[in-house]
């Protein structure tokens, strides 16, 4: 199958019925399921602390709102969610561009970020908690790593497969190293980039979770993990739903939108694509 | 192409000034029963709609010197006027009201 047959598969490009169509049956399905588990919660017969109802995660969602906790940990998250996106993602293109282009950096620092590649986030949270306190810092960092490697292979897989006869057209028509880079290599690799970096705003959420469990007083995270600890189970299923919904909005909304738009402008759809 | 992230980007900034001008709009009125203004340092009783949680006790705490809590009434010494117009502007301070510190 080819490059663009996969990414006309990955992104087919509804139309507005057929969207909506999509749209009403998933909120069916969340219908069904919020029934379902509200009839079965007095068939269980547990205590709310074991298995609260929806109406309870209901009235703890309005109670946090109402309280302010819930958009103060909500911006908290967001922030240090798009810091460490930003940070990681720069860094992961800058060194994917730079070990994709250089030999010599390729020897240099393939074998510590194959090394380092290893060793997840986990264990890094830890030695950051030590090094950088509780607080923005570590929680920062731990998601810098977590976006660093998915975004980096990608720019790496995009660089070295740029068109080496588009490299050498522009290279035979006088074009600097420069040149080069921003002509052809860069939106050769775009849509690899893209792709890290949907992986990495993925991995990073996930991320985000366990480093605001571990080292932070607020974020949707830590009101997880203090619902539980507090024997406030409706306020973890409330920070569980909000996490979710927050990373459906996010690749809806944004990293959805910017992959079709790379794709498209990068001439890597086809005719096909545009009535699947 | 991107005009839904613009769009999704530009609701979310309105939707934040407006937050933030009712905030300030908020305030206003709560310390507009506080007169005359303040100038200097002073002891504030803060008034929730609720029992305040651990979250609102630590934001206060940044603020100035919680004493005492009693109910949905939180007790602070102080407190200079810039922090007090920050918790002011927070949706769910009822209202704010000079103490005599005692």
């Amino acid at each position: 199958m080819s490059t663009s047959a996969v990414l006309r598969v990955a992104l087919p490009r509804a139309r507005p019925r057929r969207r909506f169509g999509v749209a009403a049956r998933g909120f069916a399905g969340v219908l069904i399921l919020l029934a379902a588990w509200q009839i079965s919660v007095p068939l269980v017969g547990l205590s709310p602390y074991f298995y609260p109802a929806p109406t309870d995660v209901l009235a703890a969602f309005v109670a946090l709102v109402r309280k302010g906790i819930l958009p103060v940990y909500l911006a908290d998250s967001v922030m240090r969610y798009l810091t460490g996106l930003v940070c990681g993602a720069g860094l992961g293109i800058g060194f994917g561009v730079l070990i994709g282009m250089s030999r010599k950096a390729s020897l240099a620092l393939s074998p510590l970020f194959k090394f380092l590649f290893a060793i997840v986030e986990v264990a890094w949270i830890p030695i950051f908690v030590v090094w950088f306190g509780y607080g923005i810092e570590t929680i920062v960092l731990a998601l810098i790593y977590v976006v660093f490697f998915p975004v980096l292979y990608n720019t790496l897989l995009g660089v070295r497969t740029a068109p080496q006869i588009l490299v050498n057209a522009v290279r035979s028509l006088g074009a600097s190293r420069l040149q080069v880079l921003r002509l052809v290599i860069l939106p050769g690799a775009l849509p690899g980039i893209i792709t890290g970096l949907r992986l990495g705003a993925g991995f990073a959420f996930r991320g985000l979770v366990f480093a605001e469990m571990v080292a932070a007083k607020t974020g949707i995270g830590y009101l997880i993990f203090e619902g539980a600890q507090a024997q406030q189970t409706s306020r973890t299923i409330v920070g569980m739903i909000v996490m979710g919904l927050l990373w459906l909005a996010i690749d809806q909304f944004y990293l959805r939108p910017i992959e079709r738009a790379t794709i498209q402008r990068w001439g890597l759809t086809i005719d096909a694509a545009e009535r699947t | 192409m991107l005009r839904l992230p613009a769009t999704v980007t530009t609701l979310l900034l309105i939707a934040l000034v407006a937050y933030w001008l009712a905030g300030i709009v908020g305030a206003h009125d709560k310390l507009a029963a506080i007169a005359p203004p303040p100038t200097s340092r002073g002891d504030y009783r803060i008034t929730l709609a609720f029992a305040p949680e651990r979250f609102h006790q630590l934001l206060l705490q940044d603020k100035g010197r919680l004493v005492e809590v009693r109910g949905n009434v939180v007790f602070m010494k102080d407190v200079d006027p810039a922090a007090l117009r920050s918790i002011a502007r927070n949706y769910w301070v009822e209202s704010v009201a000079r103490w005599s510190g005692h």
